[in-house]
Formats: C-alpha cells, sequence, structure tokens
C-alpha cells in the first residue's frame, strides 16, 4: 500500500475517531468520585475513595463532525472516488475535525480531613492525549482537482490546522464545604509531556493568476508554522530495543518531560433546597517546552511566471543553470526551516456549568433538609431521587471556542444504583443520547458511561460514541 | 438483591450488544480511489525587441540551452499521465521569424522540436497546444527532458523597422499535466 494510501486512509479512518472531549455523564454524577476531576467543588458525599489503579478511569471518545465511515464505506455499489469528492473533499468544510482522545487514571484517592470535616483531599495521576484535526478544505481540493481548473481561486493555508498530545498529570486538590450553600474546590496540575504537536494560526495561499508577460502566474504567500515537542526522541528509541522506548516513555511519565503547571477550579451553589448551580474552569495552565523541540516554519512570498529571456537585458547572460536558479531564488523566498527554539503551550481550558434540580424524597431520609455545614450533620449520601437540568460544556480549540448543551434525567434506584441519561447538542451531533449507571455494591463502586446511544443502530454511520468506566473502592459519608 | 441488579445489568449490557449492529462496510474500496489532479504552469518567456534583431546578423540572433527538470523529476515522470503545452508567439516586428523550442535529453540529444514560422507584424498571437500521453506524443519526451533550447532566427533582413509601437518577438509558454496521485 502506497505512503498516500496509508495517510489517506488514516485520515479517513481517523474521523471516525473524534472527540469533543465533552464528558457529560460525569460532570455533577457525584456518586462518582471522578467527577471531582470535573469539578472540584462537586460534593463529596464521601469519607474516603481510592481508585483501582490503572483501572479508576479509562474512557475513550469517538466521533466526527462532517462524515461517517458509513458515508464512505458502505457497500454502496456508488463508485468511492465520487464519495470521496462529494462527502468529503466537497462536503466537508474547514470547520469539520476529526481526532481522538482518551484518558487512563493511574492513581486517585481521596479522604476526609478528620480535624477538619469539610475538607475533602484529593490526588491522583492520570495519563490523557487527543489529536484533533480540522479538515484542510483548500488544500485537499487542490490536491484532489489542481490548479488548472482553478485559475483566480485562493486555496487557502488558513484551513491547516492541527494539535495532538499526550501528556500525564499529577494533581492535588481540595474541596471545602464552606456553608450550606457553598462548596468550593481547587486543583493544582503538574503536567509532564511526553509529546506534542501543534499548528494553528496559519495564513496565506497559493493562487494561480492569469501572467503579466508569461501566460500563468503562480504566486504564493505562506506563514505556515508547526510546534512539536518529543518526537525525535520517541523515534529514535523506537530504533533500538523495545525496551528503550518503554523507558522513555515512562520516564517522560514521571516528570522527565517537558513540564507545566495548572490549576482548576470549580464550585456548587445551592439555590434553594432542592436547586443546584455548579460551575468549574478546568486546565487553566501551561507547559514549557524546551526538551526534544523540533518546530517547523513556512514564511515568504513569491510568484512566478517561469523563467525569463528578455533581449537585450538577458544577452549577456548566457547560464545554463537558469532553472537551477530559479529553483534557489524561490528557496530563498520561501525557505522551509526546523528550529529548536523553546515555547509554551497553553492548556485546552475547558469550562463546564450545570443547573440541576432535584425531587422526590429518598425512602428512609431522616433529615428534612441538606442544611448542614458538617458532612456528620446532613444526609448527602442519597439526597435525591431524581434531578432534572442542563448542562454547558466549552472548550477552547484551535479555530475558538466549541459549546455542548446538554439536558439531563439522573435517578437513585435504592441505594444501590444510580443513572443519569443525557441529551446532548453539539457540532458532531444532534441526537446524542448518553446513559450512565453508577452501582455501588459494598465498599466496591462501579461506573460505566456510554455516548450516542442510538449511533449503536448502525455503528458505522455514527457521528460520535464515547465510553468511559473504572471502579473505585470508596466509603460513604455517615448519615 | 445486588447479585439481582449485577444480573439484571449484565443482561442490559447483552442486548445492548445484540442489537448493536451497522452496514455493511467494505474498506478495500480505498483501493478504488483515484486522485488525478491537473496541474498548470508557465515554463518559460522570451521576448526580444527589434533592435536586438536588427543588431544581429541575418539568420540565427538568438539561441539559447539551458536545463530544464521540472518534467523528469521523479515525482513528476512517475505519475504524469497526460499533458499539453501550449505556445502563444507574437510578432510586431517587421521581419518574418522562425522559433524553434528542442527539447534535448542529458545527452543532448533533440527529443522533440516545435516550430513556429511568423509574419512580418503578425498582431493576431499564434496559438498552439502540442498533446502528450494518450492521443499526443510520448510522454517519454518529457519523462527524458533535461534541457530545453530556444532558437529565434531572422528570414528576413536587418535594417527595416516597424511602424507598429515598440515591436518585438513574444514567445510564451505553459503546461497542463494530470498527475496520479493515487
Amino acid at each position: 500500500m502506497s505512503k498516500f494510501k496509508l495517510v489517506l486512509g488514516a485520515i479517513l479512518l481517523g474521523m471516525v475517531f473524534s472527540s469533543a472531549q465533552n464528558k457529560q455523564l460525569l460532570y455533577d454524577f457525584y456518586e462518582i468520585p471522578q467527577s471531582q476531576l470535573l469539578n472540584p467543588g462537586a460534593r463529596t458525599p464521601y469519607r474516603w475513595h481510592a481508585g483501582l489503579p490503572a483501572l479508576s478511569n479509562i474512557g475513550i471518545q469517538v466521533g466526527t463532525s462532517g462524515v461517517t465511515a458509513n458515508d464512505l464505506f458502505a457497500n454502496d455499489g456508488i463508485d468511492f472516488t465520487t464519495k470521496v469528492r462529494e462527502r468529503v473533499v466537497n462536503g466537508l468544510s474547514q470547520n469539520d475535525e476529526f481526532g481522538a482522545s482518551g484518558q487512563v487514571e493511574l492513581l486517585y484517592g481521596g479522604f476526609r480531613n478528620a480535624n477538619r470535616p469539610n475538607d475533602y483531599y484529593s490526588f491522583g495521576i492520570y495519563s490523557e492525549g487527543f489529536v484533533a484535526q480540522y479538515w484542510p478544505k483548500d488544500l485537499a481540493i487542490l490536491a484532489f482537482e489542481g490548479n488548472a481548473n482553478n485559475i483566480g481561486r485562493r486555496f487557502s493555508f488558513n484551513h491547516i490546522a492541527t494539535q495532538g498530545e499526550l501528556v500525564n498529570v499529577f494533581h492535588m486538590g481540595l474541596n471545602r464545604k464552606l456553608n450550606a450553600k457553598w462548596t468550593v474546590g481547587a486543583r493544582a496540575k503538574l503536567y509532564s509531556s511526553v509529546f506534542e504537536f501543534k499548528s494553528a494560526g496559519n495564513d496565506g495561499y497559493f493562487v494561480t493568476t492569469q501572467g503579466e508577460n508569461n501566460i500563468l502566474r503562480n504566486s504564493l504567500v505562506a506563514d505556515v508554522s508547526l510546534q512539536s515537542s518529543g518526537f525525535q526522541g520517541i523515534f529514535d528509541a523506537a530504533d533500538g530495543e523495545p525496551a528503550d522506548l518503554a523507558s522513555l516513555l515512562v520516564n517522560r511519565s514521571l516528570l522527565g518531560g517537558n513540564l507545566g503547571v495548572g490549576f482548576d477550579l470549580g464550585f456548587t451553589r445551592t439555590l434553594g433546597k432542592r436547586s443546584y448551580l455548579t460551575a468549574s474552569l478546568l486546565d487553566v495552565g501551561f507547559i514549557h517546552h524546551n526538551k526534544d523541540v523540533t518546530n517547523y516554519t513556512f514564511r515568504g512570498a513569491a510568484s512566478n511566471e517561469g523563467i525569463e529571456f528578455i533581449l537585450p537585458r538577458d544577452l549577456n547572460n548566457l547560464t545554463t543553470e537558469i532553472w537551477q536558479e530559479l529553483i534557489d531564488e524561490l528557496e530563498q523566498q520561501l525557505p522551509f526551516e526546523t528550529n529548536t527554539d523553546s515555547y509554551i503551550s497553553l492548556r485546552p481550558i475547558k469550562f463546564y456549568g450545570s443547573y440541576r434540580y432535584n425531587f422526590g424524597e429518598p425512602k428512609g431520609r431522616t433529615k428534612i433538609c441538606d442544611c448542614g455545614t458538617l458532612p456528620e450533620e446532613k444526609d448527602t449520601t442519597f439526597d435525591y431521587v431524581n434531578a432534572v437540568g442542563a448542562q454547558l460544556y466549552v472548550i477552547n480549540r484551535p479555530r475558538g471556542p466549541q459549546t455542548a448543551w446538554t439536558a439531563f434525567y439522573q435517578r437513585r434506584l435504592g441505594k444501590v444504583l444510580a443513572v443519569k441519561a443525557t441529551y446532548t447538542a453539539d457540532k458532531f451531533t444532534l441526537s446524542n443520547i448518553g446513559f450512565g449507571v453508577n452501582l455501588q455494591a459494598g465498599p466496591i463502586n462501579f461506573y460505566a458511561l456510554a455516548d450516542n446511544l442510538l449511533g449503536y443502530q448502525n455503528i458505522p454511520n455514527s457521528n460520535y460514541a464515547s465510553l468511559q468506566f473504572g471502579f473505585n473502592i470508596l466509603s460513604w459519608n455517615r448519615n | 438483591m445486588k447479585k439481582r441488579i449485577f444480573h439484571q445489568i449484565s443482561v442490559l449490557i447483552a442486548l445492548c450488544m445484540l442489537l448493536s449492529c451497522g452496514d455493511e462496510q467494505n474498506f478495500d474500496q480505498i483501493d478504488d480511489l483515484s486522485v488525478e489532479p491537473v496541474v498548470a504552469t508557465s515554463i518559460f518567456y522570451f521576448e526580444s525587441d527589434e533592435n536586438t534583431i536588427n543588431a544581429a546578423p541575418v539568420g540565427i540572433f538568438y539561441v539559447q540551452n539551458f536545463t530544464f527538470e521540472a518534467f523528469n523529476e521523479p515525482f513528476v515522470g512517475d505519475n504524469i499521465l497526460d499533458g499539453s503545452i501550449t505556445y502563444q508567439l507574437e510578432n510586431t516586428t517587421s521581419k518574418r521569424l522562425n522559433m524553434v523550442v528542442e527539447f534535448l535529453d542529458a545527452n543532448g540529444m533533440v527529443l522533440d522540436s516545435e516550430m513556429f514560422i511568423l509574419m512580418p507584424e503578425q498582431v493576431l498571437p499564434l496559438e498552439r497546444e502540442v498533446n502528450y500521453g494518450v492521443g499526443g506524443k510520448s510522454l517519454d519526451i518529457l519523462r527524458n527532458t533535461t534541457d530545453i533550447r530556444v532558437t529565434g532566427n531572422n528570414l528576413d533582413d536587418n535594417t527595416s523597422t516597424s511602424s507598429l509601437q515598440e515591436p518585438k518577438v513574444i514567445l510564451r509558454t505553459s503546461a497542463e499535466f494530470r498527475l496520479k496521485l493515487q
């Protein structure tokens, strides 16, 4: 299989693996300790918790905003090139996106301060990675059609936008119930980057027009760059023994990579007896990349109408290397350069917000309200039977913020089971129905959250799907 | 109780897995993908005023041999399907001119040539499109071309002058090729 095929195949298949990184099912599902990672100010109805190492949270999100695998690979008898031309090259816009994201929690625990029972501490390590690729529409059209039938059309380089990384995060959070109305939290983060690449904010164009002297003029104006770190070391290690690569990845994961710092903030505000307002701001921080950095730049401007002989001006120019001189001149005007300059990358900041209304009285509830300040004074363990509400999610991406709106219904089924159903609308899909279940069997906590269930009717035709699950051991607050 | 709930969830998950399905997919279709862009660019531009032609003896007033390795670049040579080269010529001088474009290989052998006879004060441009590939000349001409030679030949005198403003001879060339990327 040719390299072109491999790249194209990876892109087309990669469209199946897109992600908005939204975890709407987990957000404010506070029976699950991992909800603290989405809002450090979420309620904490436990005395302590411990995640099963490497199994406490495994998640992957998949999807695409413009085309599905079924659109391309369905055995429908339509010519494949026609499908690609109509549904991908001409069908997608530069704002369509594909990629992948995943998260594995290596360690996670938390405990309530015995002396200050309003404080709950949590800490842990998780690895997360993602790839986000916007569809480079103009460049795809140029590659598919060429410039001959697109005279006068500017092929824009600002359609190039891509980003990806693998990072290990060490975190420590404090959750404090200030009073009956407010619970606030903050989490400090230390990032250890394994690798990263990012190309955004590109500019420029390629255009073919009628020439001033000759028949055609090709003009190229470029301000394109790609920042990357971590790759050369990985490539070098991959050429050696497998143990070398494993050793490198472990080293980089354990603070041996490019380092950064950040924080999360969040709160829960009680509105009356049954309503809650929550919000959180996640990953406000940066990573300073100064190790194994390779940056690529392509900047400049050039126009060309071919080789020129204008007499009498060029009568004495008898060199035969005019072609090479032209190439050299173009390379000088449009240098493709690399450098190892350090750079700072901002984390993709995320915002969550929600309004929640509880209704229905839990069976056997002994207190009439959740109004105590101290955990011992309140019955937070199961303080609702039903809950409905809405959530907002915003993430900062290379092309600006992306938003998702979610409506949810949550229900407790006894003391063992809690379920949450969501409807989410975002750029990937308007028919995303998700379902999550949290099961408490003694001290063992298991949860599983799955998105876009309607897509399971025809998985290849699904625009988006996600799955997240994990095991914890926890102890509830005393009622 | 717990056992029953576990059992119910297991049944639910199994049911979901059974209900999940998909249309038949054929990922081998990617082998049928055909990506064949048509690229266009100018090749060279030649211009000479009448004074320069008059300054030379009658006959060949200009000959230039130059390397041109765009066609035999491996990427182009390996992927070219067909194409054409377009020539546009104008002659506003007072002379009959003969312009020749020759394609040479690395040994200096002439692989192909195009000759144009231009009448004096030929205001309307002469245009010729030469096709390569199926129905046209052999693509090997292009694949093996490493040099181009341009020759200007004055078929008349070197004393007359044109009544037109800024008399000159112009030769414009461009190429348009279909490449198979996939």
